[in-house]
């Protein structure tokens, strides 16, 4: 490598195409205005198969990471590689789930899951079978032609997720999925999303609010610090899968827990 | 007879709670038709100005039933109304998709949208009839120009408040611009592209008539005119009846459409639409295991 101007002036860390890592970014910074600035100089590196947990307050730049790891905006800086690849435009091998259930209204359950075959121009009855498992598998047996405004919010995330996996990516971008529901509702679709994901080779970068839920599904806790947004550290959750809720009395989860807290510190 | 009460006889039904809902209706307009009829009898009021109703139930039956001249009139002003609405209409959604998808033709056309708006459709009457002349044309024409503006704008506001998410999903899917137009633009305006057009219905008829008024020589709005220049006001109030009906007809043929066409925004709807599509789906795809 030359060691040119520009060179000198971003130290960019070689990035490393070790053949499991998924997504890298490096000194990533996303600005929507001189002070506005949503992102500033995150690297990381996430490995194939892990589930990453995002947490931070609001405002410091969760979203907008998930948003240039989907190509759904422009980095300022820094670079964003998706299999090695600079992330420019949208990604379609990246699955997205919102805190909005964000279905078609005008669709009942299954032809909302079917979306993304009919944009994919995959649409067979084998892909047929699978969305109707895919609801199945999120517990909506017998609501597969109902519509969206007929099912409860809880319901309708479960759509919504049965849709994720219908897309058959194997990057999952999830920007607080179940943030608008009630506790008891989130805590068992916490639960169904980590046993599908467990049983998949999917890679997950799950954002919340949430300490506890971050850490419980999480191979790493990337913790976040707002204005700007920035990465302030890595925390690893070393617990063996399958996991139950048990483990969140135990005094090792509360350790990483007010880890994370301390970490976050005044922003919570 | 004694035959036992049913449980229907015993438990308010839907229809018969419309049915006395409805009855107080019915009571106070009769009431309100009969003190009308006793001032109007009694000397009270004066015909050329305020005929009462057996007046304008004489005309109405004339004109439907004895003389039957207003069947041609009706479909005269009903053709070019629906004419008018129709190009209007289609000129108003088809601006309005242009504006959606290209920015810079919507900066073009905004202050235009503006004028056009506050400019009172109908003041141009008198250059239409100069452009399109005595005829149909000319109230077809004011017809779509009056109609143009409700459906324009909310096409256009319908299309450009799209969902932020919805349209990153269908980013991150790979929909080109015209998946994401017809499979999530277009149909998420539908609800508000309906009530535009209802405005425009209006628009139409208030179009046609106004334009019938300068000159016409078929026409309710003629109709209306010969009857009131000939002081023969309880004529004038069978016309406007007539009028009122026909508004009526094609506002409730709207309604039908919208809300055949909108189920998804109607709770009453959704089931039986819901029950129609797991039909079609296990007469097309029986082979696949459904619950």
């Amino acid at each position: 490598m030359s060691d040119s101007a520009l060179e000198s002036v971003t130290p960019t860390p070689q990035p490393s195409f070790g053949g499991d890592v998924v997504i890298e970014a490096n000194a990533l910074t996303k600005a929507f205005s001189e002070e506005v600035i949503a992102l500033q100089g995150a690297s990381f590196q996430i490995k194939k198969g892990s589930f990453i947990s995002l947490v931070g307050p609001s405002g410091c730049g969760k979203s907008t990471l998930l948003r240039l790891a989907a190509g759904l905006i422009d980095r300022t800086s820094g670079s964003i590689r998706v299999h090695g690849e600079e992330v420019n435009e949208p990604r379609t091998d990246i699955g997205m789930m919102f805190q909005k259930p964000t279905l078609l209204e005008w669709r009942t359950a299954v032809e909302n899951v079917l979306l993304p075959n009919e944009i994919k121009g995959t649409i067979d009855d084998a892909a047929r079978r699978r969305a109707i498992e895919a609801l199945h598998l999120v517990g909506l047996k017998e609501f597969e032609f109902h519509f969206p405004r007929q099912l409860s919010g809880g319901m309708q995330q479960r759509v919504a997720l049965a849709r994720l996996l219908q897309t058959g990516a194997d990057i999952l971008l999830l920007d607080e999925p179940f943030g608008a529901l009630d506790e008891f509702t989130r805590e068992r679709l916490n639960i169904e999303l980590m046993r599908i994901v467990d049983d998949t080779p999917t890679t997950s970068l799950f954002v919340t609010h949430n300490i506890a839920e971050a850490i419980f599904l999480a191979d790493e806790v990337m913790v976040m610090t707002p204005r700007p947004g920035k990465l302030a550290r890595i925390v690893d959750v070393p617990f063996e899968r399958p996991r139950s809720l048990e483990l969140q009395l135990t005094p090792e989860f509360n350790a990483i827990e007010s880890e994370v807290r301390d970490l976050l510190g005044s922003y919570v | 007879m004694t035959t036992a009460p049913t449980v229907e006889q015993l438990a308010p039904t839907r229809t018969a709670k419309v049915l006395k809902a409805s009855l107080k209706h019915i009571i106070t307009f009769g009431l309100i038709i009969f003190v009308w009829e006793i001032l109007g009898r009694t000397g009270q009021l004066n015909r050329l100005i305020l005929p009462w109703p057996s007046l304008i139930g004489a005309q109405l039956l004339d004109l439907f039933f004895i003389s039957g001249k207003i069947y041609f009139h009706f479909f005269t002003t009903l053709a070019e109304a629906v004419i008018g609405f129709f190009i209007g209409v289609s000129i108003g959604i088809s601006l309005a998709v242009g504006a959606a998808f290209s920015p810079r033709f919507r900066r073009y056309i905004a202050p235009y949208a503006v004028v056009f708006n506050v400019t009172p459709g109908i003041a141009v009457a008198p250059m239409i009839i100069a452009w399109f002349g005595f005829g149909w044309s000319s109230k077809i024409a004011l017809a779509a120009l009056v109609c143009f503006f409700p459906p324009f704008v909310n096409t256009l506001t319908a299309l450009m408040r799209t969902d932020e998410d919805a349209t990153d999903l269908f980013r991150s899917l790979g929909a080109s611009k015209r998946e994401y137009f017809w499979k999530l633009q277009l149909p998420n305006a539908i609800p508000l592209i309906f009530a535009g057009l209802k405005l425009a219905l209006t628009g139409a008829l208030l179009g046609t008539i106004v334009a019938e008024f300068f000159s016409a020589s078929a026409g309710v709005g003629i109709l209306m005119q010969r009857f009131a220049f000939a002081l023969q006001i309880d004529g004038s109030f069978a016309t406007l009846l007539t009028m009122s009906a026909m508004g009526l007809m094609l506002f409730t043929l709207m309604e039908v459409l919208d809300y055949r066409l909108v189920f998804w925004k109607r709770d009453s709807r959704m089931d039986s639409v819901s029950k129609k599509r797991a039909a079609r789906w296990r007469s097309r795809h029986g082979a696949i295991e459904v619950s």
